[in-house]
């Protein structure tokens, strides 16, 4: 028998192969854009130019200029020392709990100077909320811990649903809505970070500023606050430092990466080297000093 | 073949150097002494104890604790009782109290929270830290040259010929002695609260009032609390500003009809002025048993207060 | 590509590595599309849809080009590990394949328009057919064990290809009746495309092959030459 004469023989016996198009529709889609696909540009909800930071005579921070938008995870990545904290505390005007601090430039939120002399900085931490390195609840109970922070703010709703609401949003309501009233000590590092999480957006902030906030936990706990940070995307604008670089590389859509410039005087600045596209600053980023950073040749 | 009797031999020098206890000359001679130290502080203290004990035994044996407590001053050995100096001491305890605690504790929360921390702060600080290891007869004189002069002014002198020499101005003069301590204390257990706290609190929103009234207090208050048991404890077993503003060693009233305002205004004793005077009275019984029997009243006060204070602070110091 | 554990973790990434999958499969029902398109186009001397076979080769091209860079860029963020990273390697060489079988249909095409259609007696065309039915077969059951993550489908896929090099060489056999009856440059031409429809069977049982590895940890070769 020839190949013809086979290829005949087997053909009656087979079913007919998927062509293309049917091939195409067997797979499934989720039924939204894929991530990749750059989200369309938020609205501008932070727009910094010219800021540097003074610790008395020492200068922290020099000449930074960034825009942060909507509904993005914005990491700051960079060496000890480079100043992304102190950045970021210039968020929420952390910075003025320090004595010798003093901000120069300007910092708008939504078109707002923050530093004006009408800007009420208590206001301005409602609204933009903090988590810190090291978990840091109340010595209080879990319900409390969520609740001091809109009771202060003059809220009269309906606390107890709006405790549940921040857990949920929290990632930790499950697990703990059997114990509210215990201590919030009674929980491992990383529920206790989440609570603070909770916390934080207990006052309906619509953006969250995150000091290394999975440096203190194990990998797991890491991860976790990771899952977390890219489902809360949707309702708050992120900004997080970090000195893990995979974290960033992870979990943020816009990296911005700091080092340390030392003059010759010996003094020690923090600037900005370049921000941009996640994507872009791990696999071909415009400075070389990103790249040697990157690429772990320069720490 | 070398290296093996060499293998070998490194085994049996190790062997031989790790059985057998050394035996030290040295250090058990050393422990013997500090151990010798130890319990010559204990016997020095036992005996002391024992001593006053055995003086005191004999007036409760007789008339019982509770009559002791409760009889007032007299003359007469069968009879004198120190209730009128135990008034008189919680009067004094009191008013150190109500007038040292809200001035100490409030300068210190404004000095740990609001002051800023420079050079004319940290001068305070150490100045204040100063008075409280000046000797307390320092502050006998102070109270005698203006509280008590102050307190006949503005009228609380007293009946007769008081003159201001009452538990109002020795109080006074109490809480002066005290107040360096209450702040201290108090800048200790504030101090002690972790700025990690104070952080989430401003991170949420709160005003610095809002932080200090709602995380800072209550987690410094054990501590405050602590001070504050120990200081009183101080100002109830202090003699020497008392001796010098003149404490009366009679009786507390002016008399028996007398009001209540003239109760407090007028003479009055406390009880280690009591002790002091009971020493040296010559009159039988005093000396050896009646002395002794309040001593022990005092120090069962001071224990109670310390032993309250521990309590407490372990309690406190578990919830964290 | 994960056993799931008691917990999900890295949606994110599983989301990413989905969709990295679903697109390679898309480009593959693309390919196979045009596959399908120029095998009539040849059979039916349709010049016209050899000509969007051509076009349709660029829109090819484009997104292989983006789907190796996605691949990139997620390994650079992702930091993938174990199977994560086999697969992503995997799938920027399946890219390659899936690129070059782009390239082969639509030099069939070119072939096709160069001498303005071919001249086929109907055993030639015949065998042609099937052929091309066979050989854009296997290239479809390639992509169809990347949907399926199926590491044992290479054993149907190498029987197939066999048949796809068969038949090749009956064709090949004809080829000299056909120049023949058809002039030199025709039968050429159709060798040719003979010899680029056998190599797209190759490309597909690569595919198959690099899905074993993926889900394996090994080409199906490795562990028979080790013994």
């Amino acid at each position: 028998m020839t190949a013809s004469e086979r290829t005949d023989e087997a053909e009656a016996a087979t079913p007919p192969v998927d062509d293309g198009a049917r091939l195409a529709r067997r797979v499934e889609l989720p039924d939204r854009a894929p991530p990749h696909q750059a989200a369309p540009v938020g609205e501008l909800v932070f727009d910094v130019r010219d800021l540097s930071v003074f610790y008395g005579d020492f200068q922290a921070v020099r000449d930074v200029a960034l825009p942060i938008r909507q509904n993005q995870i914005t990491a700051f990545i960079g060496p000890s020392g480079c100043g992304k904290s102190t950045v970021l505390r210039c968020f929420n005007r952390m910075n003025d709990l320090i004595e010798t601090a003093r901000v120069r430039g300007s910092v708008r939120y939504h078109g707002v100077d923050l530093y004006g002399a009408d800007v009420d900085p208590v206001e301005v931490r409602r609204r933009i909320g903090m988590v810190f390195q090291k978990p840091n609840p109340f010595p209080k109970s879990i319900y409390d811990n969520i609740a001091f922070g809109p009771k202060i703010a003059g809220y009269r709703g309906n606390m107890d649903g709006l405790v549940e609401e921040s857990l949920r949003r929290a990632a930790l309501w499950d697990e703990v809505k059997d114990k509210l009233k215990q201590s919030a000590f009674a929980l491992s590092g990383g529920q206790q970070q989440r609570l603070c999480i909770a916390r934080a957006i207990a006052t309906s902030p619509d953006v969250v500023l995150m000091d290394e906030p999975a440096s203190a936990l194990d990998p797991i706990a890491t991860l976790r606050i990771e899952e977390l940070m890219y489902e809360l995307k949707k309702d708050y604008t992120i900004i997080i430092v970090t000195h893990n670089m995979q974290q960033a590389a992870r979990v943020s859509d816009r990296t911005a990466f700091f080092t340390v410039d030392v003059r010759d005087n010996g003094q020690r600045t923090g600037v900005l080297v370049e921000f941009d596209d996640t994507g872009k600053i791990f696999t071909n980023p415009g400075e070389q000093q990103t790249e040697d950073y990157i690429t772990g040749r320069f720490g | 073949m070398a290296t093996r009797a060499a293998s070998v031999s490194a085994t049996d020098v190790v062997r031989q150097n790790l059985r057998g206890k050394k035996f030290s000359f040295g250090g058990i001679v050393f422990e013997a002494f500090l151990l010798l130290m130890l319990l010559t502080a204990l016997a020095i203290l036992v005996t002391l104890i024992a001593d006053i004990v055995a003086g005191a035994l004999p007036v409760f044996r007789e008339r019982g604790v509770v009559d002791f407590v409760t009889s007032p001053l007299s003359l007469a050995g069968d009879t004198a009782g120190v209730s009128t100096a135990i008034l008189g001491s919680v009067s004094l305890t009191a008013i150190v109290a109500l007038v040292s605690f809200p001035i100490g504790i409030g300068a210190a929360i404004y000095l740990e929270e609001y002051a800023s921390d420079n050079r004319v702060t940290r001068f305070i600080g150490t100045n204040i830290r100063n008075l409280a290891g000046v000797p307390s007869i320092v502050y006998g004189l102070l109270g005698l040259a203006v509280i008590v002069e102050l307190v006949d002014v503005i009228g609380l002198g007293g009946p007769g010929t008081t003159n201001g020499r009452n538990v109002v101005a020795a109080g006074l003069t109490m809480a002066i002695l005290v107040l360096p301590i209450v702040i201290i204390t108090a800048t200790e257990a504030l101090r002690a609260v972790p700025s990690s706290i104070r952080e989430a609190g401003f991170g949420v929103g709160a005003t610095r009032w809002e932080v200090i009234r709602h995380h800072v207090l209550p987690s410094a208050a054990p501590g405050i609390l602590t001070g504050t048991i120990l200081t009183l404890a101080r100002a109830f077993g202090e003699t020497a500003p008392l001796l010098l503003i003149g404490v009366a060693t009679g009786f507390f009233s002016a008399g028996a009809g007398a009001s209540f305002f003239d109760q407090l205004t007028g003479k009055y004793t406390a009880l280690p002025v009591v002790v002091f005077s009971w020493s040296r009275q010559p009159t039988e019984g005093f000396q050896d048993n009646l002395a002794p029997a309040a001593i022990i009243v005092l120090l069962v006060v001071l224990f109670t207060a310390n032993a309250a204070a521990v309590l407490l602070r372990n309690r406190y110091e578990r919830k964290w | 590509m994960t056993t799931p554990h008691h917990e999900e973790l890295r949606h994110r990434f599983d989301e990413d590595l989905h969709s990295i999958r679903m697109d390679t499969v898309r480009l593959g029902g693309l390919i196979l599309e045009n596959a399908r398109r120029v095998s009539e186009a040849m059979l039916e001397n349709d010049l016209d849809l050899g000509q969007q076979v051509l076009a349709a080769d660029a829109e090819v091209d484009k997104l292989a080009a983006e789907l190796e860079r996605h691949a990139f860029e997620t390994m650079a963020l992702q930091q993938p590990m174990a199977g994560d990273l086999r697969f992503l390697v995997a799938i920027t060489r399946m890219v390659y394949e899936l690129e070059r079988t782009g390239d082969l249909v639509a030099n069939c095409a070119k072939a096709h328009a160069h001498g303005d259609g071919f001249a086929l007696s109907p055993r030639a065309r015949g065998l042609l057919a099937k052929a091309a039915k066979a050989s854009s077969d296997v290239f479809a059951k390639g992509i169809e064990a990347l949907a399926d993550m199926n590491p044992d489908a290479g054993a149907e896929l190498d029987r197939y290809d066999d048949t796809v090099d068969d038949l090749v060489s009956e064709f090949y056999t004809l080829l000299p009746t056909e120049s023949e009856g058809s002039g030199l440059e025709n039968a050429i031409s159709l060798s040719r495309v003979a010899r680029y429809l056998e190599r797209i069977a190759d490309h597909g049982v690569n595919v198959g092959q690099h899905v074993h590895y993926i889900v394996r940890g090994e080409f199906p070769g490795d562990a028979r030459a080790a013994d």
